[in-house]
């Protein structure tokens, strides 16, 4: 047996940028184009200032009811007419919303990217919006809702949401609504979210794919040519507010469990935080990497959990900090103080020099695999529009990344790590577990049933 | 509406083989900077013991725990330091380690893998062993026990082969044949399973082949080759179950599910490819027959994109084509499965060139997002290498595939999706106290 030794040192490392794009005008829209060649594959997306925060009061879910009914019949198609059309290009229908944005659009063969543009054009100019299409997506959302409720992520993440944000803030209802907001819902409320926000002035259109045979302008013009509307009305929703009553704990009932689905965590600066680096930078150590600190402790050390996570989201408002982790029923006390132990020594005591190397050269180095293709590229584009970020901003973030100083992240530690306000939700079976997690003295526990 | 001539992949490969038997494939792709490396044992749960389910899994995670040079947690270390991605994954037929890497650290990930395949047992000491053993206990709480319907995967794998097949027990195995495991088997195993000429390594990516095979040369050219593995365990099966084969569920769930899993020829077979075109003519896409019926008219099914029904890549004696059928709240699932049943015998009487066209360009765009990675090529051609010792399949599985006529999946379906080859699983909503199995 001959194992080579040592560890070989790396080659030179190869240059890399963000592919290079376009913000153009065609048509009255705004497009971005972006040529990656080589790959059979294109995408193009819409992507509209319409996400769950411009959703208004009591119409929470509205916006995933809205991208869902753009493709149950437009213009000359029915809902099936329209699947089976785009199905026949090879075309691949994806929609989203999120806090921030709704998307839509296809992942589709080069050589019919005009094609799905006029189907995407329909979809969102001429959608039929039809009552019993509509009540049928509705019903089915709140159906899928309930299912996923069933399960104990997300309805851990529900429940932290509710807990952390003050009722009435948007962020405290998960952004694609409750079963409950979601069945209240009707088809003047769609037909209102869709006539408000998804205006012509209100969307970017992206088109990321080997363009060399693509007529990018034809299918600009199909999206964008005679279509009136202008702007959507400017949204300015209520600034974020918190229960501003952390250092407690919520076990949510799940009787039977055998494990716990923890959340821990509390409220956080949003996108546009000058620290938006060493804060993400720190969160990497912390609970971003599998060596991370949190995943060491529960599953590398005590075997607690098949993975432990940490991280911010980072919205336009504003942003949460979470940590998760399912553990093993009978370990939950342990392992939610364990987290918060991790959680508090990162908050006092900073990262090391050594873990801030490998987290800025892993997420540096990470760039050009995070942006293989062109559905990974068109989602960073989206990015861009939705935080109005600068052309250069994943050059420069990168960069960033790579200069980022140890004071700098645990600065960031000490200043967006609140171990005393963390807010800690479980998920489990309370009988099991709610004894011992009052004797953590983590704070006061509540145990919500299913009857509250 | 113009037929559409699909983009058929032509990616480029060579193959070589070491003298200690390792199969490598090397294919360039200078788009990016980036490297993948990708390596196939050809071993997996069908190759454990009575007693030992969930095995060849729970060894996979000891794969990362260290090796001769390598210290515990220092593969995640040096490829994380490298600006990479990493995983390994078991299944049924194989398991497989991988990395993906800015391409100036391929060597760092070519290091690791000849490492851990030469001198794992340097490092594999009863503290490791009985650390992942706890975590994978956790995997299989994590993604089953503790989920709703968590038990359908096990009950299809428990009926759907006979008593004693390899595919009859699922690759998470149980909690008493995981608790049961010892140093001693985890040594047997690696010494058993564990060598260059029982494994495929595919490099693809912005790479040199003749400087990546030097490399790889070095790097895995003095591991030594075991000459001999055991026989894969019998798995020959009647070609149908011969009876249905039906199981109520009560779980705690919010609606009722049904899974309906039939007995099929393996992947590679001629049925197979048929049975993977009708599985998009049934159930995939919201063009499809189930989501036309089941969801849009009748108000049956929850299935939001229309995907329903999957074919399993097995190779060993018979496979298994699936349908999930979550039910809408309020419908009444007998009824449910009745119109899913007829839709299924309504394949049999034929198919339209219009359906099968759109059939061939699901398939075709679904098998061309798999590959448009540098790792999605690169675990591909170490699967086609391994099972059928053909990485050309990359290129040609896909046009043979397409070649599969309107007849050919009616005929399949006569055979294959028939009321005597299929067990039904119908989960229900347990009643207050009613716990599931």
């Amino acid at each position: 047996m001959s194992l080579i030794a040592d560890r070989p040192a790396p080659g030179p490392p190869r240059p890399w940028s963000f592919p290079k794009f376009d913000r153009r005008e065609i048509a009255g829209g705004r497009v971005l184009t972006c040529h990656l060649p080589g790959k059979p594959l294109a995408v193009i997306d819409l992507v509209a200032d319409a996400g769950a925060v411009t959703e208004p009061t009591g119409k929470e879910g509205v916006a995933e009811i809205v991208v869902r009914a753009l493709s149950e019949g437009a213009g000359s198609y029915d809902a099936y007419g329209f699947a089976v059309a785009g199905e026949r290009l090879g075309a691949t229908w994806r929609s989203q919303t999120d806090w921030d944005s709704l998307r839509c659009g296809f992942e589709v063969p080069v050589a019919d990217l005009v094609g799905a543009a006029e189907l995407l054009a329909a979809a969102v100019r001429e959608p039929h919006l039809d009552e019993p299409s509509l009540l049928r997506v509705r019903d089915e959302r709140v159906d899928e809702i309930r299912l996923d409720q069933s399960q104990p992520g997300p309805r851990a993440s529900a429940a932290f949401a509710a807990a952390v944000w003050a009722a009435g803030c948007r962020y405290a209802v998960p952004d694609g609504g409750t079963a409950d907001s979601v069945s209240d819902l009707t088809p003047d409320d769609v037909r209102a979210f869709h006539a408000a926000r998804l205006r012509p002035g209100a969307v970017t259109l992206i088109v990321v794919g080997d363009l060399d045979t693509v007529d990018v302008d034809a299918a600009a013009r199909a999206v964008f040519a005679g279509w009136a509307g202008g702007e959507a009305a400017s949204t300015t929703p209520a600034p974020p507010t918190t229960t501003a009553d952390g250092g407690r704990v919520i076990v949510v009932d799940r009787p039977g469990s055998v494990q716990s689905m923890l959340y821990a965590g509390h409220d956080a600066p949003n996108r546009r935080t000058p620290d938006y680096v060493p804060m993400t930078t720190m969160a990497l150590v912390l609970g971003g990497m599998f060596n991370s600190r949190l995943n060491y402790r529960l599953r590398e050390d005590k075997g607690y959990s098949y993975g432990a996570f940490g991280s911010f989201d980072t919205r336009r408002d504003a942003g949460v900090f979470t940590a998760r982790s399912a553990v093993q029923t009978e370990v939950t006390a342990p392992a939610l103080a364990d987290a918060v132990a991790e959680i508090r020594t990162m908050h006092e005591s900073g990262a090391t020099e050594t873990e801030l190397e490998q987290a800025r050269s892993y997420r540096a180095g990470v760039f050009p695999i995070n942006f293989a293709g062109p559905g990974a590229v068109a989602s960073g584009l989206a990015e861009l529009v939705v935080h109005g970020l600068a052309d250069d901003h994943y050059d420069r973030l990168r960069q960033d990344v790579l200069d980022v100083e140890l004071d700098a992240v645990n600065a960031a530690a000490a200043q967006r790590l609140r171990p005393d306000d963390l807010v800690a939700v479980v998920v489990g079976d309370a009988s099991a577990v709610a004894d011992e997690l009052r004797a953590t003295g983590l704070g006061p526990v509540e145990v919500l049933t299913d009857e509250d | 509406m113009l037929a559409v001539v699909p983009v058929l992949p032509d990616y480029p490969f060579t193959l070589h083989t070491l003298d200690n038997g390792l199969r490598v494939v090397i294919s360039e792709d200078h788009l990016a900077p980036v490297a993948a490396v990708n390596v196939w044992y050809d071993v997996g749960s069908r190759h454990e013991t009575p007693g030992r389910t969930g095995f060849a899994h729970l060894f996979e995670h000891l794969m990362f725990q260290g090796s001769t040079h390598v210290g515990r947690n220092d593969h995640f270390g040096f490829i994380s330091a490298a600006g990479g991605t990493l995983n390994g994954t078991t299944w049924c037929d194989r398991t497989n380690y991988y990395e993906t890497v800015p391409a100036h650290h391929l060597e760092t990930a070519l290091w690791l893998e000849a490492d851990r395949m030469g001198g794992l047992l340097d490092a594999l000491d009863q503290q490791n062993l009985d650390n992942q053993r706890e975590v994978v206990k956790n995997e299989k709480r994590q993604t089953r026990d503790n989920q709703p319907y968590g038990s359908w995967l096990d009950l299809v794998h428990r009926h759907a082969w006979p008593e004693g097949h390899p595919y009859q027990h699922s690759t998470i195995g149980s909690m008493a044949d995981l608790d049961a495991a010892s140093l001693e088997d985890a040594r047997g195993f690696y010494s058993t399973w564990y060598g260059p000429d029982n494994a495929v390594l595919s490099i693809v990516g912005d790479v040199d082949t003749d400087a990546t095979i030097a490399a790889v040369r070095r790097y895995f050219g003095g591991i030594p080759a075991k000459g001999s593995y055991p026989p894969s365990p019998p798995s020959e099966v009647p070609p149908r179950i011969g009876q249905e084969i039906r199981q109520t569920v009560p779980d705690r769930v919010p609606v009722p599910r049904v899974f309906v899993a039939y007995r099929c020829p393996p992947f590679g077979s001629p049925e197979f490819d048929a049975l993977e075109l009708a599985a998009i003519v049934l159930g995939g896409g919201r063009g499809c027959r189930l989501y036309k019926s089941l969801v849009l008219d009748r108000g049956l099914l929850q299935a939001p994109d229309g995907d329903v029904t999957s074919t399993w890549p097995f190779v060993a004696g018979a496979t298994v084509f699936l349908a999930d059928l979550p039910a809408r709240e309020g419908a009444d699932v007998a009824e449910l499965e009745a119109a899913y049943h007829e839709i299924v015998d309504g394949l049999a009487g034929g198919v339209s060139e219009a359906e099968m066209e759109r059939a061939r360009a699901v398939h075709t765009s679904m098998w061309l997002h798999h590959l448009a990675t540098v790792d999605g090529r690169a675990d591909t051609f170490s699967q086609f290498t391994t099972l059928f010792d053909d990485p050309g399949l990359v290129n040609t599985l896909l046009p043979r595939q397409l070649a599969v006529t309107g007849d050919d999946v009616a005929a399949a379906a006569r055979e294959f999706l028939r009321p005597d080859n299929r067990v039904v699983l119908v989960f229900e909503p347990a009643a207050e106290g009613e716990e599931a199995a």
